[in-house]
């Protein structure tokens, strides 16, 4: 498996102001051709953004550019790679229904912008990205465990948490 | 009055008017107790859907005296768990089995109850066992009404059988039980050993095991 090319210019289906607006603030665009990604999965163009410039370019695009819908957010886990780390970020324009794909990376035990303030979505995906990753939000207003006991351990969606779990097992 | 379990009961006087019944304690108990079984069912998963059926008209629970399902633990005597349970649910389950009421039975309904089933995965409990005492098992993904049906006849049997209210004798230290040889019982004649030993594992009033207690902590093992 490749990892996926990244180039300096947006793809042509990008509205020339949205692409300003993040290469401006650093972002590198997905270059699907370039790692031989099946068509279908180019519909929705992607890019890698800095950390630090995730929430400002999440509110001009909410507020300058339409996309007022976050619909999906979560992370992958890279074990090889560092930062570990790649929060992903979906977000749509209810009018025009572009989509946009945003990405940045982090380090294990590294703090993470929340979105929270900026659509409500972000409130319990969020959550669910912590559960799962143990990647802390900063500045989300309840940064508890949404799906496994508060008490659970690990984090286990983690490449190396075992895929059963921690079984108990009776003698 | 032709059930089994009422063979014992004597009508006194061979009229059914005003006339009286000779019987055990334990026996009136536990027929009155087995014929009203209220469930209260965790329809946690597709386990629950099997267990609505059983309970509609077709193949009608109600003929046993359990249709009245009730959704407070209170008003129940037997917890179903129908389904999949995960360990944030299990703290939920925990909790409605204490506040159920002595006696209560326990029944883990299909494969993922009794075992985890087919999600060896981190968020399921692998059998409900790990946190409550369970009666009975019954196999099958999901298992059919008709089993289900076959469990709680069973579970009728086994209260039939329930002995809380005998007297307690604490057997001598040299009982027989301990050399394995044969008992005599006094109104059963000799048995062995064994079934003596599996007789007295029924439980008696308030030593059932319950959740919540202390227990030695479960070994994790990494895989």
């Amino acid at each position: 498996m490749s990892s996926i090319a990244y180039k300096s210019e947006a793809p042509a289906t990008v509205r020339p102001a949205v692409a300003y607006e993040l290469s401006s603030r650093g972002a590198q665009w997905c270059d699907y051709a370039a790692c031989g990604a099946d068509a279908k999965y180019r519909a929705t163009p992607a890019a890698l953004l800095p950390a630090s410039a995730w929430v400002d370019a999440f509110r001009a695009l909410r507020d300058q550019h339409g996309f007022d819908f976050l619909v999906d957010h979560s992370a992958v886990d890279y074990p090889d790679r560092s930062p570990r780390f790649t929060v992903v970020a979906l977000v749509e324009s209810t009018a025009t229904h572009e989509r946009l794909l945003l990405k940045a990376r982090v380090a294990e035990g590294e703090a993470f912008p929340s979105l929270a303030g900026l659509y409500r979505s972000a409130d319990w995906a969020e959550r669910e990205t912590y559960d799962m990753f143990g990647i802390p939000f900063a500045g989300h207003p309840d940064l508890t465990r949404i799906y496994m006991p508060q008490d659970y351990e690990g984090w286990p969606l983690r490449k190396d948490f075992p895929m059963e779990g921690h079984l108990r097992f009776r003698d | 009055m032709a059930d089994a379990s009422t063979t014992d009961l004597v009508s006194a006087t061979g009229s059914s008017e005003g006339g009286f019944l000779l019987s055990t304690l334990q026996s009136m108990v536990n027929w009155c107790r087995k014929n009203s079984v209220w469930p209260l069912p965790l329809g946690l998963s597709c386990c629950g859907i099997e267990f609505m059926a059983t309970a509609a008209s077709r193949y009608d629970m109600s003929r046993f005296g359990m249709e009245v399902a009730r959704f407070s633990p209170r008003q129940a005597d037997l917890m179903l768990v129908a389904g999949t349970l995960t360990y944030k649910m299990a703290q939920v389950m925990t909790r409605l089995y204490d506040q159920m009421s002595e006696p209560k039975w326990v029944i883990a309904m299909g494969a993922c109850a009794s075992s985890g089933g087919m999600f060896r995965s981190y968020p399921v409990v692998q059998g409900i066992d790990e946190f409550v005492p369970v009666d009975f098992y019954i196999p099958g993904c999901p298992p059919r009404p008709d089993a289900v049906l076959n469990c709680l006849i069973q579970l009728q049997k086994k209260i039939e059988r329930d002995r809380s209210y005998r007297l307690e004798v604490e057997a001598p230290a040299d009982a027989p039980i301990a050399r394995g040889g044969l008992v005599r019982v006094e109104g059963r004649g000799e048995m062995a050993a064994p079934a003596l030993a599996q007789s007295d594992q029924r439980w008696v009033e308030g030593t059932r095991p319950k959740a919540g207690v202390e227990r030695p902590p479960t070994p994790v093992r990494e895989r």
